[in-house]
């Protein structure tokens, strides 16, 4: 196992896909970052201005003292982990579409264990992944929002931690819907409409009719989850006691609506990756390559 | 360990029921691929220390039957071996077997020796086995290009060394000989006797006989996914033993002197000549001076192993051929046309000597024939001549 290990982690670093899209994945997570840095500012300087200002001390709460950047980073996260969800994406379904998944199993004692060596180097990557989304968001936020809003050590670590367990997640159930469909294009396709788009317009549906409880157990609603809980618990922490509209107001900047907590919310979506995995497992054992 | 005893000497046994461990055995294997049958009721075996040929035209099934062996592809029934295991059963597969097939990819971006590299680390071969390969197949001086820009000759030669990563035993090989020239045919042909000779095992695919002819020391020969023959070379080339074509001053003179000496396989040839099988020129020579027949004109003719393969090939499917009769009376044995002897433009034959007897049924088109069976091959029509595959 060992051996298959390093050969399916040769395989990632003899062509140019990791840093291909390590680039992109710096540059989003730094740029959302920043973006959303100076976006938490504008929104600070708004309530601690002129009315809004009398208001918000009403409520019993320090507008100064929010650290509003925690929202904009655990978004900047999530937006980021898309790029090594397609690397995980491209894991099997480029060694089907380019033919060398014969090779490898024909190197490999059982298809069982070829995949099982690729889970555990994509488990790597996703984290070599999360931990570049962390320095890239902690980079882009720090340029543009004011040192007032920044989260402590304490919720700074939090957050990048959660940063990383959600892109090894993301990556593993790339890994998973990849080997399940086979295919480069639909793969790449399928991830990215499904996590940016179709499942955005469903949460918006179930938000409309009044269920946002399912959406913690959708796939990007679970992702959204782990890093979002942390966010607007880090949040609420430093805040002090807050409203329970407050609270609810949180979670939804950090893009945890209707999430559970952390926790929870990565059970649900380690469920996902092990259903498309199981699925894929099932269909490779079987699949004939010719 | 005492298994049932295989014929042969006593190397490699593997502890498996007396299997050699280079010995492929495919038993009752079929395919179904949807509608269609791709390989059905395949039986053959493949000892170690020879190389195989595993000769079809192209859609016989000769890929689906390497993948299944290869454990690429489920057989729908029977079984394919390697040393007595399935191949997913073999723990280190690629240290049992390596295999060269049409569909590998290579990843264009990876290097020849990255790809190697991959691969060595896989099977747990030490790294520097990888250039050592790349030497060994030629490709040292393209060790560092990207695979995409090899050429078909070299992405083979690339495959090859990628078979022999794990010091196999086994080498199945799809066609190898596909984009590579005459010179890498030539190097292949004697690595593989080589590798061959050291008691290990090759199985080479090919839709053509004359590409591995000087390769093979046996083959196993498939059509529409069944075995229709399975042996030596040599003895198909036997099996299809030359005729002599001989033209003698009194054609039932001579026929009853070489019934007299137990040679019956005889046959009729146009313009009153007799077609002797099985034997020599000079016996039927012999035979006719003791007899006093004059012979006017003789010649041998050897039979043309490609033409013979085209025949198997494109035939009925058969159960197998075997020898074909000796020492049965009958004559109409079709299994030569005319050329040379006697010039072409002759009637075509007609029967002039009936044997002794109830007349022989008349043999049946193709080759599904049995041992003991006293026809021969049934050649196509000369128009067809010289197109053999």
């Amino acid at each position: 196992m060992i051996g298959l290990i390093k050969a399916e982690f040769r395989k990632t670093t003899t062509t140019n896909l990791w840093w291909g899209l390590l680039i992109p994945t710096v540059l989003l997570a730094a740029g959302w970052a920043a973006v959303t840095g100076a976006l938490g500012n504008a929104f600070t300087d708004a309530i601690t201005e002129g009315t809004t200002a009398q208001v918000v001390s009403a409520l019993g709460v320090d507008g100064e003292r929010l650290q509003v950047a925690l929202f904009g980073m655990a978004r900047s996260i999530n937006v980021a982990t898309i790029f090594p969800m397609i690397f995980g994406g491209l894991a099997v379904s480029n060694e089907i579409s380019r033919r060398t998944i014969t090779t490898t199993f024909l190197t490999a004692p059982t298809r069982g264990s070829a995949l099982t060596a690729k889970l555990v180097v994509y488990l790597v990557w996703g984290a070599i992944f999360g931990v570049a989304i962390g320095a890239a968001v902690s980079l882009g936020t720090v340029l543009t929002a004011n040192p007032g809003l920044l989260p402590g050590p304490g919720g700074w670590l939090a957050l990048c931690g959660v940063g990383v367990l959600l892109s090894i997640l993301m990556t593993m159930l790339g890994v998973g819907v990849g080997a399940l469909l086979g295919n480069v294009v639909a793969t790449t396709t399928v991830l990215i409409f499904y996590m940016l788009i179709i499942e955005n317009g469903i949460a918006l549906l179930l938000a409309v009719r009044d269920i946002p409880g399912v959406i913690g157990f959708l796939p990007n609603g679970a992702a959204d989850g782990i890093t979002g809980s942390v966010a607007s618990a880090v949040f609420l922490a430093a805040a002090g006691p807050v409203p329970d509209d407050i609270v609810e107001a949180a979670r939804v900047l950090a893009g945890a609506m209707g999430a559970f907590d952390w926790w929870l919310s990565a059970l649900i979506f380690l469920g996902w990756v092990a259903a498309f995995f199981g699925g894929s497992w099932a269909l490779l054992q079987r699949r004939d390559i010719t | 360990m005492a298994g049932q005893g295989l014929s042969g000497g006593m190397r490699m046994y593997d502890g498996n029921g007396g299997h050699y461990a280079g010995q492929i055995t495919v038993e009752g294997l079929t395919k179904q691929f949807g509608p269609v049958t791709a390989v059905q009721d395949l039986t053959f075996a493949v000892q170690p220390g020879s190389v195989t040929g595993f000769l079809g035209p192209n859609g016989a099934g000769k890929t689906t039957t390497m993948r299944m062996l290869l454990g690429l592809v489920t057989p729908t029934a029977g079984t394919a071996l390697i040393g007595g295991q399935p191949f997913h059963r073999l723990g280190r597969p690629a240290r049992i077997v390596g295999a060269v097939l049409e569909a590998q990819g290579f990843h264009p971006r990876r290097t020849g020796l990255d790809h190697l590299l991959v691969y060595a680390a896989a099977v747990g071969a030490p790294d520097t086995r990888a250039a050592e390969l790349l030497q060994l197949v030629g490709l040292g001086a393209a060790a560092r290009q990207r695979v995409g820009g090899y050429s078909l000759g070299m992405k083979q030669r690339l495959a090859l060394a990628t078979a022999l990563i794990g010091d196999p035993q086994v080498l199945v090989l799809d066609e190898p000989a596909n984009g590579l020239d005459p010179e890498g045919i030539s190097w292949l042909r004697t690595f593989l006797q080589s590798f061959a000779r050291a008691g290990r095992t090759v199985l080479i695919s090919s839709h053509l006989l004359a590409e591995i002819e000087q390769t093979v020391d046996q083959v196993v020969i498939i059509s529409a996914g069944r075995t229709v023959y399975q042996g030596r070379l040599d003895h198909l080339r036997d099996a299809q033993q030359g005729r002599v074509l001989v033209q003698p001053s009194d054609a039932n003179a001579l026929v009853t002197a070489l019934r007299a000496q137990g040679i019956t396989r005889l046959e009729p040839a146009p313009d009153g000549g007799i077609a002797v099988l099985g034997v020599d020129a000079r016996l039927v020579g012999d035979i006719a001076l003791a007899a006093g027949v004059a012979v006017y004109g003789m010649y041998e003719e050897k039979p043309d192993l490609e033409r013979l393969f085209f025949q198997l090939t494109t035939g009925a499917s058969g159960a197998g051929l075997a020898q074909p009769g000796y020492g049965q009376p009958g004559f109409a044995q079709p299994g030569f046309a005319q050329p040379a002897f006697p010039p072409a433009g002759f009637p075509p034959p007609v029967p002039a000597f009936p044997p002794p007897g109830p007349p022989p049924p008349q043999p049946p088109p193709g080759w599904a024939r049995s041992p003991g069976d006293p026809h021969g091959l049934q050649r196509p029509p000369a128009d067809v001549e010289g197109g053999g595959s």
